[in-house]
């Protein structure tokens, strides 16, 4: 393993490394990921770019119109520990305190955590049942992304070379609407998930579920909105949920391992979705 | 490979020197730095043996770039006690908190920085920070009374007035 | 690691076969083979480049094809390949049986994979899914191949 380490101070200048050294480059936020896969020999960039030197990149404010946003390298502690972060949404906190140990959340970003799209991770189901958006630049340019059309596979998500992700949006949670994340860890607290799952609900005025987003972690290649899900609960009462959890095994692509087969990560997929649901529509 | 100077304090003492961008801060502390006190376990990030405070925070230095530490703080194990030990090492002696003693210095930073941000944590808050830090020799319960016994006594952390 | 695959070519099963016995030619329909050549009889050399996120693997093996039984239309193969930068190594073994229903051609491949060293660490999960990808747009290549070439 060899390789040029660079520690931009600001935005532009990491935009041109990443110019200069296209894909010979690899970005580095807190390096947990990054450190292991090239301890491991399995990745082999000739440059990283470390971001954690650039302001603009820092910080968790709320917005003007009562989001949330998070900078691409605050720490997942950081976001565990936010005021800010859990008055937006506990379950937030909840989804972030989640990971691993206190010293990986010391060090892990939450850009780096996005970018890295481990499909077992905490943090992205609950940012996507929370409607999120990733806000990414380049030289050529900024652009929004919803956070589910980020991670597109395996530790692969939709980013061009050129890329990087700044931060990430968090639109203002609705009235009435409430927000859960469950993690089902049968073997160590600091394991990965055998499933996650992140819910939104809202009720309309008449008692019914306005709105719902699921999403499961681990259960696939990416995080997966249970969207038929979502689709068979709008406009209907709670008491349809259980019918409607039948319909989640059919949504995940889990694979044997570990954690369990994939027939068993299929309903404990299902199960865990109900116990999500209880929760926001107790 | 580019190499990057460094210059940080390592439990009081400050050190400059010129590291390579592959190193991490475990083999620096221990091959340049002489402080051998922090061990190198799994090397993956998940064991605890390597557990140091940079800056306070509790980090695993067998996942971290050495380059991050310039300008910070670092403590070991040899930086807790002073000329008498803290009361945490003090009651991981006389509670049992150890026995083969491999994964002790991990163990005694993790909960310092427990302590020094929860002075008195209950049963959960104990065994939730310190889940990560795992002992061969099981001897978990002697782990938790000792950080139990040590809780609230105050004095635990240096790293906040190194 | 065990899995199936299944494809249906519209072409008789003598097509097929001699299609997929055409291994320099059929391997190509591997994503990410960059060359396949004949090294002995029913041996082959190639290489394989995979990328799963930032992580490039290139994978330098041999291809022996152990048992052909072409009145049945099942044939085995193995092949053993290493990524000597990263410190890894596959072996697998392949069982194709090709069977005629109503003119058309059911093509099943059956794999069985060990994944050695460093690449198993990064995890059997990323690396099952990614075989399972590389032998189902095989199939599907193979199937677009034949038809092409009726």
């Amino acid at each position: 393993m060899t390789f040029d380490y660079h520690e931009p101070r600001s935005l532009a200048e990491a935009l041109a490394l990443l110019d200069r050294y296209g894909d010979d480059a690899h970005l580095m936020a807190g390096g947990t990921a990054t450190v292991l896969l090239m301890r491991q020999g399995l990745l082999r960039p000739g440059h990283v770019i470390g971001l954690r030197a650039i302001d603009d990149l820092r910080g968790i404010t709320p917005t003007r119109d009562g989001g949330l946003r998070i900078g691409a390298t605050a720490t997942l502690r950081a976001v565990e520990r936010s005021p800010e972060a859990r008055m937006y949404s506990p379950a937030l906190t909840d989804a972030f305190a989640s990971v691993a140990t206190v010293r990986i959340r010391n060090q892990a970003m939450v850009g780096g955590n996005l970018a890295h799209a481990d499909p077992a991770q905490d943090p992205p189901p609950m940012l996507a049942a929370l409607n999120a958006t990733v806000s990414i630049r380049s030289s050529r340019g900024e652009r929004s992304l919803p956070i589910d059309e980020l991670a597109v596979d395996h530790f692969t998500t939709s980013l061009a070379h050129d890329e990087i992700i700044t931060g990430v949006v968090l639109p203002p949670i609705e009235p009435g609407s409430r927000e859960t994340y469950l993690k089902f860890l049968p073997k160590t607290a600091d394991d990965y998930a055998t499933v996650s799952v992140a819910a939104t609900l809202r009720f309309a005025p008449d008692g019914t579920i306005a709105e719902t987003r699921i999403v499961l972690g681990a259960v696939g290649p990416t995080p997966i909105r249970a969207r038929r899900v979502e689709d068979a609960l709008r406009g209907q009462p709670p008491s349809r949920v259980r019918d409607a959890l039948e319909l989640v095994p059919d949504e995940v692509d889990p694979i044997d391992d570990l954690r369990g087969s994939a027939a068993y990560k299929r309903e404990m997929a299902r199960v865990w979705t109900g116990r999500a649901l209880a929760r926001v529509t107790r | 490979m580019s190499t990057h100077r460094l210059s940080f304090t390592l439990n009081g003492t400050k050190h400059e020197l010129e590291v390579a961008a592959d190193r991490l801060l475990i083999e620096v502390i221990r091959d340049d730095c002489g402080a051998t006190g922090t061990k190198l376990g799994c090397a993956v990030g998940v064991c605890g043996a390597c557990s140091v405070l940079v800056d306070g925070e509790l980090l695993s230095a067998c996942l971290l770039p050495a380059v991050f530490a310039d300008g910070r703080r670092i403590t070991t194990v040899e930086g807790l006690a002073k000329n008498d030990l803290t009361p945490l090492q003090d009651a991981f002696i006389r509670e049992g908190g150890f026995q083969c003693g491999i994964c002790t210095p991990g163990q005694l930073i993790a909960a310092t920085a427990l302590l020094s941000e929860q002075p008195r944590p209950d049963h959960e808050a104990i065994r939730t920070w310190m889940m990560g830090n795992l002992c061969r020799c099981t001897g978990y319960y002697g782990i938790e009374r000792a950080i139990q016994k040590a809780s609230g006594v105050g004095g635990q952390s240096p790293p906040n007035r190194l | 690691m065990k899995f199936t695959h299944t494809a249906t070519v519209a072409a008789p099963r003598d097509k097929v076969w001699a299609r997929i016995m055409d291994i320099p030619s059929a391997a190509r329909c591997v994503p990410g083979v960059a060359s396949v050549r004949a090294s002995g009889k029913d041996k082959y050399q190639g290489t394989l480049a995979v990328q799963i996120g930032p992580v490039r693997l290139v994978l330098d093996g041999d291809f022996v094809m152990t048992a052909r039984d072409e009145q049945a239309g099942t044939a085995s193969l193995k092949a053993d390949a290493k990524d000597s930068r990263v410190g890894g190594a596959i072996r697998a073994t392949m069982d194709l049986a090709l069977a005629e229903k109503e003119g058309q051609t059911e093509v099943k491949i059956a794999t069985d994979l060990a994944v050695m060293g460093r690449l198993g660490e990064f995890g059997q999960a990323v690396i099952k899914r990614k075989a399972d990808q590389l032998m189902g747009d095989f199939a599907e290549c193979l199937a677009r191949q034949v038809m092409t070439a009726r």
